[in-house]
């Protein structure tokens, strides 16, 4: 198998330049990438969309279906994994025990399965760098969502963020804990908002332009522009941090 | 000297993938795998692309590593072979 | 920078994108497999960006401080969904793999073959 893989690599790394070698030098301005559909955004983009993050306005609104789809990615993915067997495997990871001594309380089935794991106590370092940094952390990616028009940042990011932030809590304070942070009946129905919120702004557009996740486009309209694009944002920030949450809960059995 | 950063960085990473790659103990390798997502957040942000690098600095390093590392913790941590 | 007709920044995407493909298919164990997929996604993400960058150019954002010329947007729209995609892929993958476990006590493809 390794020498099938090597001769594989070889082949395919040959293609590759080969493939490479036609393109510009990268970097240069004025390679091809940079002239037709890329200087038309950056030309047009702001007075279109009112947004001053190009990256965003090609996200939302010029390639506002690729954003769409991923986000019908991303929530089919939380149902694969959902829709498997829970409690699978050992008895999950070692328990963690904050140091103010309280442990998380172990649950019964899932521990059924294999040996258990000694408790591990969580370095007072981590706890205390984790503790001061989450609000912090949790400002920045709300100011990364409410920003992401005219800065770096956006949807995607704050989610990540968000979603990372989450991690945290849960591997320092224990699973119950950061699980409180997101009651269950919300969870169920946010981690949902993703796909429904961008049904929901593309259904509007098709009524105001014709177009399904049309935005309209004449100038005095770009209220309706904006209160679209918010909406948007919010459902992949909110919908992506708690498909990552749900992620990471799953996982940890 | 942007240059030179660049290839350093670039080099940087090939070194790491080939280290993710042959690391036998697997929990060495998902740390090595979050190293390689912060280099790959520093080489995006020297690409003039500061959206994905804050999405690969919370993603790479963050969720997927928690991820292999929760797997590991289910399933085993050394390869064999 | 260019060296014997190469684009140097190209090939290292080439290369990352083999050392990811190597891992993918050679290596027995499926945890290993899954850090060779992600390699691989990561190298065309750099390719893909590296190929819409502009040298000394600005990030895309048209705000007061930045000027002509801009990296090009698409491509960092691109990577963005792309990494999503990947984080999907990946946690499908995992929670595969821990099912895998539970059901026939090994992860790595030479013994899994064998099994009746």
């Amino acid at each position: 198998m390794r020498w099938l893989g090597i001769a594989l690599v070889f082949v395919a790394a040959a293609t590759m330049i080969a493939g490479v070698a036609d393109l510009p030098v990268h970097g240069t301005p004025d390679a091809p990438i940079h002239r037709h559909v890329g200087a038309r955004y950056l030309e047009h983009g702001v007075a279109e969309t009112g947004m001053r993050n190009m990256v965003t306005a090609v996200l939302l609104v010029y390639r506002g279906f690729d954003t769409f789809l991923e986000v019908v990615v991303i929530f089919t993915a939380l149902v694969a994994v959902l829709a498997l067997p829970r409690g699978a495997g050992k008895a999950g990871p070692a328990r963690v025990v904050s140091p103010s001594g309280s442990t998380a309380a172990a649950t019964s089935d899932a521990d059924a399965v294999g040996p258990q794991q000694a408790d591990v106590p969580v370095s007072p370092v981590v706890f205390f760098v984790v503790r001061l940094l989450a609000p912090f952390i949790a400002i920045f990616a709300l100011a990364s969502l409410y920003r992401g028009h005219i800065t770096p940042g956006g949807g995607f990011q704050s989610a990540a963020i968000f979603g990372a932030l989450f991690i945290a809590l849960a591997l320092v304070f224990g699973r119950e804990r950061a699980a409180r942070l997101v009651p269950v009946p919300a969870r169920v129905w946010l981690q949902a908002l993703g796909p429904v919120l961008f049904a929901l702004v593309a259904f509007v557009g098709w009524c105001l332009t014709g177009a399904f996740l049309g935005y309209p486009a004449d100038a005095a309209a770009h209220a309706v522009r904006e209160a679209m694009v918010v909406t948007l944002e919010v459902g992949i920030a909110v919908g992506g941090a708690v498909i990552l949450a749900q992620l990471f809960m799953a996982m940890e059995g | 000297m942007s240059d030179v950063f660049d290839a350093v960085m670039l080099l940087l990473l090939i070194a790491i993938a080939v280290t993710v790659g042959r690391a036998k103990d697997l929990l060495a390798a998902v740390v090595k795998f979050a190293l390689y997502g912060l280099v790959l957040c520093l080489v995006w942000q020297h690409r003039g692309a500061p959206d994905v690098a804050i999405t690969e600095a919370a993603v790479g390093a963050g969720v997927t590593s928690v991820l292999f590392l929760l797997t590991i913790a289910k399933t085993t941590r050394a390869e064999k072979s | 920078m260019v060296l014997f007709g190469l684009d140097l920044d190209y090939a290292a995407c080439v290369v990352l994108f083999c050392l990811g493909l190597y891992m993918l298919v050679a290596k027995s164990n499926l945890i290993k497999k899954v850090l060779g997929l992600n390699v691989m996604e990561t190298a065309v993400f750099a390719f893909i960006v590296t190929a819409g960058m502009v040298e000394g150019g600005d990030p895309p954002i048209l705000v007061a401080g930045t000027s002509p010329p801009y990296a090009s947007p698409i491509p960092h729209a691109m990577v963005l969904t792309g990494i999503v995609v990947a984080v999907s892929v990946t946690a499908v993958a995992l929670a595969l793999i821990v099912q895998i476990h539970a059901h026939y006590g090994t992860i790595e493809v030479d013994e899994l073959k064998e099994l009746p």
